[in-house]
């Protein structure tokens, strides 16, 4: 299943922002238990007939027609996100170890667990999950605890990645890139500030079908909790009411919920305010200077994009020679200074050109940041209720 | 001469219990006559296949999932039941479905309505040369992706839109077309409207324009003459064309995604949300397929049945 | 009823006029200069070839063309611009344009049912109409149900349920095979004998119209050749297209030699003198170019030497062919100078051997000088 609102204009991605929950049976599960076998097998059956629909599509825009060729000897096969390829950084990667890489690109953090739970995905070495999505494939068993000691530079990293909840200690993942969520909206236009929630509550009168949000419950919910004060993550069934019934009353203010696609109207101004992960509002704003990124004072969701092997992976050296081109300040200054990605390396965001260092929507004050929150597995029971509540909002 | 004497005895060594046949039966066509269910088989085979594993398959799949009640990926599967459907009756759930047969009715009713005067003209009225070339004009827009037609749709419909500057050049006052319901209507209805215009073009151009004169004939009006020769002719086309607009409609997901607004949550969102979003309860989004599926199969069954007793007619 | 109807209608001199219609379709002119009165209670037939223009002169009465120039009236009212669903006509469709989705029943009641009639009425008139064309019993069926003989009865009873003044009928017959179209012949004129309504029919079928009607007007590409009773059609033909369209004849080109009183001479190319009756048809010079039609029926065939009666035109000639049509004996026979002729003759003597040198003779009065 390809989320068809994929724009191919800008580097937008969505880490886990189309579609982030995660259901914690997936950790509990057991696939050993014979009597499940049958319909495990059934299932990974139907992940395989969708991802032969999805892949067909993929295949078209990989960087490299022989990907998935690779795997042994001095070659690397890399599944990464459709807008991570980037082919001056292959090349370098190259140049450097002699490895040659190639790519297989997903779009969504379902579709390529899809892939490598269904077997399909053999051929790599090296996986691009986002944080939620480490926690769960590690409980499935997919990926390779990582040797620490083959890996140059992780005490480098910043003090939140060090050891993070989605993966204790690093033992699975190293952190590629993060980034938050929060408003993009021209101040001019708008004609006031927005600092966080509040200030959109309070002036609703005057945001009548001018705001969009992201399309994904648990963004959405998530950042109107913090704003009560809450956790990200919250599990009282009474403070999460409380936050949906906040954005229903908020809701003849919201035009839509929209991941992609409110660029354009917020660029001309038909929306005053669009909920936005840091990373796309970066794009747009390159070319209207007139926006700014606000991440709301009270705090939002942090989300990181790692790079894991999978169990399967046929290059291990390899696979540790990418980690350690990315965990290296030299070579990854560059990429962030090109892409304008947030790093989670220390010593990589100390050689940044000063503008990038005091890009604010790309590296927020350490005091804003210090609120936010990843969003984590909610049981069951939970994601049935905010699944309920966005039915229910989306269909007033 | 030699070479005729030899085939004759081929023919007459390998048929040896039959009746002698002329010499230009060929033995290929011998071959068939004993396995005559072979070719159909033959021919049949891709398209079976293809059906069986695509379609058939993954339906059946479907169906077991959807009888897990709460069934979501990786789970340890629950005992069967039927709790997943008892969940669509829960009104939340109604109101979606609701608003989906409505999305697809009233696109359909726009198609008609829009699409049998242009078919009109196109088959009955317009000079024959340029048929061709008006009936391209409305399968063109189907070259593109449905993806970018509906972006397309947020240049003209959104306020500072294409639409609203038109309407202030008119000196009309500037309407909110965008993310609401009319945005799904005009959006949906350009996506379909080429089904409409073509299957009723193809069932008017069949048209028997002498009833049309008979019914004149007989003292009947103009629109007399449409309303009980011409609709009740073409109603076969006119049923399978409205059909094929309602099933698009009904799970088309673009543009209620796109132009909709906050409220238009349709059942293939909410299929989409189950099976990708936050609580991935691929039960209940199964039962939801389903549910499609179902209204969907109910729609070609009596697509079938009445195209069937029209076609008795005729 | 019907028959009180056509009383009523009796005092008026036409029921169909044609006023110097032309018709053209683009460039091409389907019907031209064409001036036609049709009386009441006629049985009117407009015949000839395909591409005529007969069918679009009855779609120019029923109101499905409108004339280019010209008019159209029926009834003494001036219906050239009136559609036709308010004209007071009706008509029989060529393969008969039943409808498929009504059954017999509703089909014949559609025009009584636009007119808003009573139901009772409705059922009566449907009843009799059906009645009146062998169908009762038949009501619930579809039209596909039908055999050809049974739909062109369902379009008749149609078109006859709502008493139209004048009722078209557009090659009835034409889609029957030959017995069928015998039987609905007669009934046809079984039928306008008893309703006394005015019949316009349109066929390339001679012999249909010949049987069937009271006057007789025989189009070619586009204008009327001659308009007349069938015996007037066929026994004075103006033309040499209706002479040869209408039956068989034997037609002789040549000019006019000399005059003598009544008759005149012609010669043909070969050089075959021809004597026939003078008519208006020569303007009085020499040598003005005229045909001469002779039925073969009129001409008489015999032995050489039973030779030398009163008849004009005597010539020797030798028999090439033979055709044994039953009562009817169909000799060729080729004329010293090489015409050939055909002749028309009783099944009564003993057939002449084929070579056989023979005479034949017919009088002055028994060729027509026609224009050439």
């Amino acid at each position: 299943m390809v989320h068809p609102h994929k724009r191919s204009r800008t580097i937008a991605r969505a880490p886990k922002k189309v579609f982030s929950g995660l259901s914690s049976s997936g950790l509990s599960c057991s696939l050993d238990v014979s009597t499940t076998r049958r319909r495990f097998l059934t299932l990974s059956a139907i992940s395989a007939s969708s991802l032969l629909l999805a892949n067909c599509a993929r295949q078209i825009g990989a960087s490299d027609p022989s990907a998935n060729s690779g795997g042994e000897g001095d070659s690397l096969s890399v599944y990464s996100w459709v807008n991570y390829s980037d082919p001056t950084l292959l090349k370098t990667f190259a140049e450097k170890t002699g490895i040659k890489p190639t790519v297989d690109t997903y779009d969504s953090n379902e579709a390529m667990l899809a892939k490598v739970q269904a077997g399909g995905g053999q051929n790599y070495s090296i996986l691009f999950p986002s944080d939620y999505m480490v926690t769960q494939m590690v409980a499935l068993g997919l990926l390779q605890p990582l040797d620490l000691t083959k890996l140059v530079g992780l005490d480098q990293l910043m003090d939140q990645w060090k050891s993070p909840v989605y993966d204790p200690g690093n033992a699975h993942s190293i952190p590629a890139t993060w980034g938050t969520t929060g408003f993009v909206y021209d101040p001019t236009r708008l004609g006031f500030e927005i600092k966080g929630w509040d200030d959109l509550f309070a002036n609703q009168a005057k945001l009548e079908r001018k705001v969009t949000l992201l399309n994904d419950v648990r963004e959405v919910l998530g950042s109107v909790l913090k704003a009560q004060g809450d956790s990200l993550n919250a599990t009282d069934p009474v403070k999460v009411k409380a936050a949906y019934e906040k954005l229903a009353a908020f809701k003849p203010a919201i035009a839509n919920f929209l991941t992609n696609g409110w660029e354009d109207q917020l660029a001309s101004g038909d929306i005053l305010i669009s909920m936005a992960y840091s990373s796309d509002a970066q794009v747009l704003m390159a070319e209207q200077p007139n926006l700014v990124y606000v991440l709301p004072e009270s705090g939002s969701s942090l989300w990181t994009d790692t790079i894991a092997i999978p169990k399967t992976a046929p290059n291990l050296d390899a696979a540790y020679a990418w980690m350690n081109f990315f965990l290296n300040p030299e070579t990854s200054k560059e990429l962030v200074t090109r892409r304008r990605f947030a790093t989670p390396n220390k010593a990589t965001y100390a050689k940044l050109p000063k503008a990038i260092q005091e890009n604010r929507t790309l590296f927020p004050l350490e005091t804003v940041l210090a609120k936010c929150e990843g969003i984590a597995p909610l049981t069951d029971a939970l994601a049935q209720t905010y699944d309920q509540y966005w039915t229910q909002l989306t269909s007033a | 001469m030699d070479a005729v004497y030899r085939m004759q005895d081929f023919q007459d060594s390998v048929k040896c219990d039959r009746p002698p046949r002329l010499p230009q039966d060929r033995p290929v066509l011998r071959y068939r006559a004993r396995m005559p269910w072979l070719q159909p088989l033959l021919l049949l085979a891709p398209a079976g296949l293809w059906l069986v594993l695509l379609l058939v398959f993954p339906t059946l799949l479907l169906l077991e999932l959807s009888l897990i009640p709460d069934f979501r990926l990786g789970q340890v599967p629950g005992a069967y039941g039927v709790g997943n459907y008892l969940t669509l009756l829960d009104p939340l759930y109604l109101k979606v479905v609701g608003r989906s047969l409505f999305y697809a009715c009233g696109t359909t009713l726009l198609c008609l309505l829009l699409g049998f005067p242009v078919s009109y003209w196109i088959a009955l009225l317009a000079p024959r040369r340029w048929r061709s070339l008006l009936l391209l004009g409305f399968v063109l827009p189907l070259w593109t992706s449905s993806l970018l037609r509906a972006y397309a749709w947020i240049t003209i419909l959104r306020p500072s839109g294409v639409l609203n500057s038109f309407l202030g050049w008119l000196h009309l006052p500037g309407q909110t077309w965008l993310n609401s319901t009319p945005a799904i209507f005009i959006g949906m209805t350009y996506s379909f409207l080429p089904y409409m215009v073509l299957i009723l073009y193809a069932t008017l151009e069949k048209l028997d324009r002498r009833l049309l004169e008979a019914a004149a004939d007989l003292g009947a009006k103009p629109s007399q003459t449409f309303w009980q020769v011409t609709v009740p002719q073409t109603l076969p086309g006119i049923v399978a064309a409205g059909l094929l607009v309602f099933i698009s409609a009904l799970g088309d997901f673009v543009v209620p995604d796109l132009l909709g607004g906050s409220s238009s949550m349709t059942v293939p969102r909410l299929v989409y949300q189950q099976f990708l979003g936050a609580t991935r309860n691929w039960g209940l989004g199964s039962s939801l397929s389903l549910l499609l599926i179902g209204a969907v199969g109910v729609g070609i069954w009596l697509l079938l049945r009445f195209g069937d007793r029209q076609s008795d007619a005729l | 009823m019907e028959q009180t109807l056509a009383a009523v209608r009796t005092d008026l001199a036409f029921d169909i006029e044609l006023q110097t219609v032309l018709k053209t379709f683009g460039d091409e002119a389907a019907v031209q200069d064409l001036t036609l009165q049709i009386r009441p209670g006629e049985f009117f037939s407009i015949l000839g070839p395909s591409g005529c223009g007969k069918t679009t002169t009855l779609r120019l009465i029923a109101g499905f063309e409108t004339p280019t120039a010209g008019s159209v009236c029926i009834q003494g009212q001036d219906m050239t611009q009136v559609p036709p669903y308010q004209r007071p006509v009706n008509t029989v469709f060529q393969s008969y344009a039943l409808f498929r989705h009504l059954n017999v029943w509703e089909n014949v009641a559609f025009g009584l049912k636009l007119q808003k009639l009573p139901r009772e009425e409705v059922r009566s008139r449907v009843a009799t109409a059906l009645e009146q064309v062998k169908l009762d019993g038949f009501a619930k069926r579809t039209p596909a149900q039908l055999s050809g003989g049974q739909q062109q009865r369902v379009a008749l009873a149609r078109a006859l349920v709502n008493r139209p003044a004048v009722l078209l009928l557009d090659e009835p017959l034409g889609a029957l095979d030959l017995k069928l179209r015998k039987e609905m012949q007669l009934e046809l004129a079984h039928l306008h004998r008893s309703l006394g309504l005015t019949f316009v029919m349109v066929t390339h079928d001679q012999e249909e119209a010949l049987s069937l009607s009271d006057r007789i007007a025989v189009m070619n590409q586009g204008r009327l050749e001659q308009m007349g009773t069938p015996s007037q059609i066929y026994e004075e033909p103006e033309t040499a297209f209706v002479a040869d369209f209408i039956g068989d004849t034997n037609l002789l080109r040549g000019r006019v030699s000399h005059s003598n009183g009544s008759t005149v001479q012609l010669v043909t190319e070969a050089g075959l003198p021809v004597w026939t009756d003078r008519r208006s048809e020569w303007n009085g010079t020499l040598p003005q170019k005229l045909v001469v039609s002779i039925r073969p029926e009129k001409i008489r065939v015999s032995q050489l030497e039973a030779a030398g009666h009163d008849a004009h035109n005597c010539y020797a000639g030798r028999l090439r062919q033979v055709m044994y049509l039953g009562p009817n004996i169909q000799f060729q026979i080729e004329l010293a100078t090489g015409e050939h002729l055909t002749v028309l003759q009783p099944n009564r003597a003993r057939l002449p051997a084929l070579d056989t040198e023979v005479q034949v003779s017919w009088s002055a009065g028994d060729g027509r000088a026609l224009v050439a």
